[in-house]
């Protein structure tokens, strides 16, 4: 008896989780001024999660390609972004392969580029296809989020899938970041310790800028970024931002998977992709690009010189463009000078949706 | 050498053991434990529910000049169960796995508990999944998830009602942490906080004869 009783109640109990589950798959589609659902599109042996938060029958929406390799959307989604962005767009927070919240099983022979800007012609796909093929789409690429951006607008047809495309503390280039990185941390390395300013760090700094000149291997060029983000540590007038502080803030109420992100983003961090890296440059292609570019950098960011947004505005085509620089951000911006990014963002996607 | 005599004097056996006291006798008999519990991975719920057969007890009594000064049950067990979590927005986890457990029962009932075993792994996405073919045409996939090895370790710890109050239940507390495998070509690790009860209709059986 007990034994029958026992078999039934696992069976209702798996019925259960099954019926469960096919619930949470249910397609559910908001158009109202604070929506936020995600969705997942699978490609190639990923699925990636998008977040869709925000004002969605404003039909504009502004979709965040996330630094890294391997990190988070996430981190992105801030109560400030929310508030002065979300309620006028639907801010779009999309997860790529082996980061954040995307899934798979053994998939990390797809970790490429090319893939990369796939994922992301097919994510626009599915956003058309949700919200409508007439909505105003615009692009937010952010240091690794910027090469995919560069990659994908300089491809043909790819522009008119959107109508602008913002580019905070992007890099399109990589040879050319490992030299801009170098440069200003020897110049500023330099300045610093000649104000005797923190002169143990900035002496290891330049010693390493001064022995390492050129041709940088991928090793190199990872000291150089290591070295970076010190950089910006050292600046006192550029904000911190508290890794810890932001997880209390939002891990819960967001829902972060933290272990999965971890997972992913030390998987991402270790792989063979950043060889391939190494030697992407989008400078050349950029002259094909012809919508409207809004370009925000922060003056202290080591990791991707303000130098770099001067080489990307002067190659594009566009005859809308403009760059700002904020005085006390360093590679961040979207955090550490939340007013200007949130404002200069307004006025670029009003302007042009 | 010890100065003091220890002798021990039990024994080991299966579900069958041949014991020499009674209360020895009373453990030997359970045969098949039922459990149901509360599964939490981080902070998301779940539930788990299964089943352990003992495989093997050794009951102690250690002895100091004739008398006894510590009693304990070591068991050996076989568990199969069933385990769920949801993780809004990111997916709910059916897992089936299989533990061995290594369980010892103070005399007084407090139990700790180290396990460890494989299992099998399938997720579904929290939220629609959509594909689309080389001609820009989307699809909706049904029950989209993932498959995954699974290893699981965990202790705990917990109370035997029967030592003291002769009912058939024990309630128990557990930590355990999943490793999923091959997730995104690495491992995912999960930390699974597992609170509930224990059911031993054997004791209730073994009481009824008496």
């Amino acid at each position: 008896m007990i034994r029958k009783l026992n078999i039934t109640i696992r069976f209702v109990f798996f019925l259960w989780c099954i019926l469960r589950c096919a619930a949470c798959q249910k397609e559910r589609i908001t158009i109202n001024s604070s929506a936020s659902e995600a969705f997942y599109v699978a490609n190639d042996g990923a699925s990636m999660r998008v977040l869709v938060q925000g004002n969605t029958a404003g039909n504009t929406f502004i979709l965040v390609i996330h630094g890294g390799p391997g990190i988070s959307s996430y981190f992105y989604n801030t109560r400030y972004i929310s508030q002065n962005l979300g309620d006028k767009y639907a801010m779009v927070y999309w997860d790529q392969r082996n980061a954040g919240a995307s899934q798979g099983n053994a998939n990390g022979r797809n970790l490429n580029l090319d893939q990369m800007v796939e994922d992301l012609t097919k994510v626009i796909t599915v956003l058309k296809f949700r919200y409508g093929k007439d909505m105003s789409l615009f692009l937010l690429g952010h240091s690794f989020g910027g090469l995919i951006a560069a990659d994908f607008i300089t491809r043909p047809g790819n522009q008119e899938m959107v109508r602008g495309l913002i580019n905070a503390d992007g890099s399109h280039n990589y040879p050319l970041n490992d030299t801009l990185t170098r440069q200003m941390l020897l110049s500023f390395g330099k300045d610093q310790i000649s104000k005797r300013r923190n002169v143990d760090d900035w002496e290891t700094i330049v010693s390493y800028c001064n022995t390492h000149t050129g041709n940088f291997n991928l090793e190199e060029s990872q000291q150089l970024e290591k070295y970076a983000t010190e950089a910006e540590g050292l600046i006192d007038s550029v904000k911190k931002i508290n890794i810890p502080s932001l997880l209390l803030k939002y891990s819960i109420a967001d829902k972060y998977p933290l272990t999965a992100i971890l997972s992913n983003l030390l998987y991402s961090e270790d792989s063979d992709f950043n060889k391939e890296l190494a030697s992407a440059q989008f400078s050349s292609a950029l002259k094909t690009v012809t919508i409207p570019v809004l370009l925000l950098w922060g003056k202290y960011d080591f990791t991707c010189p303000p130098a770099l947004g001067e080489d990307f505005y002067n190659h594009i085509s566009s005859a809308e463009k403009r760059i700002v620089i904020s005085p006390s951000s360093g590679h961040n911006i979207m955090l550490q000078d939340e007013r200007l990014f949130c404002d200069e963002v307004n006025s670029f996607v009003l302007k042009y949706r | 050498m010890l100065k003091s005599s220890t002798i021990i004097l039990t024994l080991l056996a299966t579900t069958l053991c041949k014991a020499q006291t009674d209360s020895v006798n009373h453990i030997s008999e359970r045969q098949l434990i039922l459990k149901l519990a509360y599964n939490s991975s981080l902070i998301y719920p779940g539930i788990s529910a299964g089943i352990e057969f003992p495989i093997l007890h050794i009951s102690t009594q250690v002895m100091e000049n004739g008398k006894i000064v510590r009693n304990y049950t070591k068991s050996r067990l076989l568990s199969g169960k069933i385990n769920w979590y949801h993780h809004p927005e990111f997916h709910d986890n059916v897992y089936l796995t299989t533990e061995w457990i290594m369980r010892r029962t103070g005399y007084k009932g407090f139990i700790s508990e180290f396990s460890m075993g494989p299992g099998f792994s399938r997720t579904f996405l929290s939220g629609t999944t959509y594909a689309v073919d080389d001609n820009g045409n989307v699809t909706v996939i049904k029950l989209s998830g993932y498959s995954y090895a699974l290893i699981t370790i965990g202790c705990g710890f917990g109370y035997d009602y029967w030592c003291r109050k002769q009912l058939p239940y024990e309630i128990y507390a557990r930590m355990n942490l999943i490793s999923m495998f091959p997730y995104n070509s690495t491992v995912s690790f999960r930390p699974v906080f597992e609170a509930g009860i224990r059911y031993i209709p054997g004791l209730v059986k073994s009481r009824n004869r008496k």
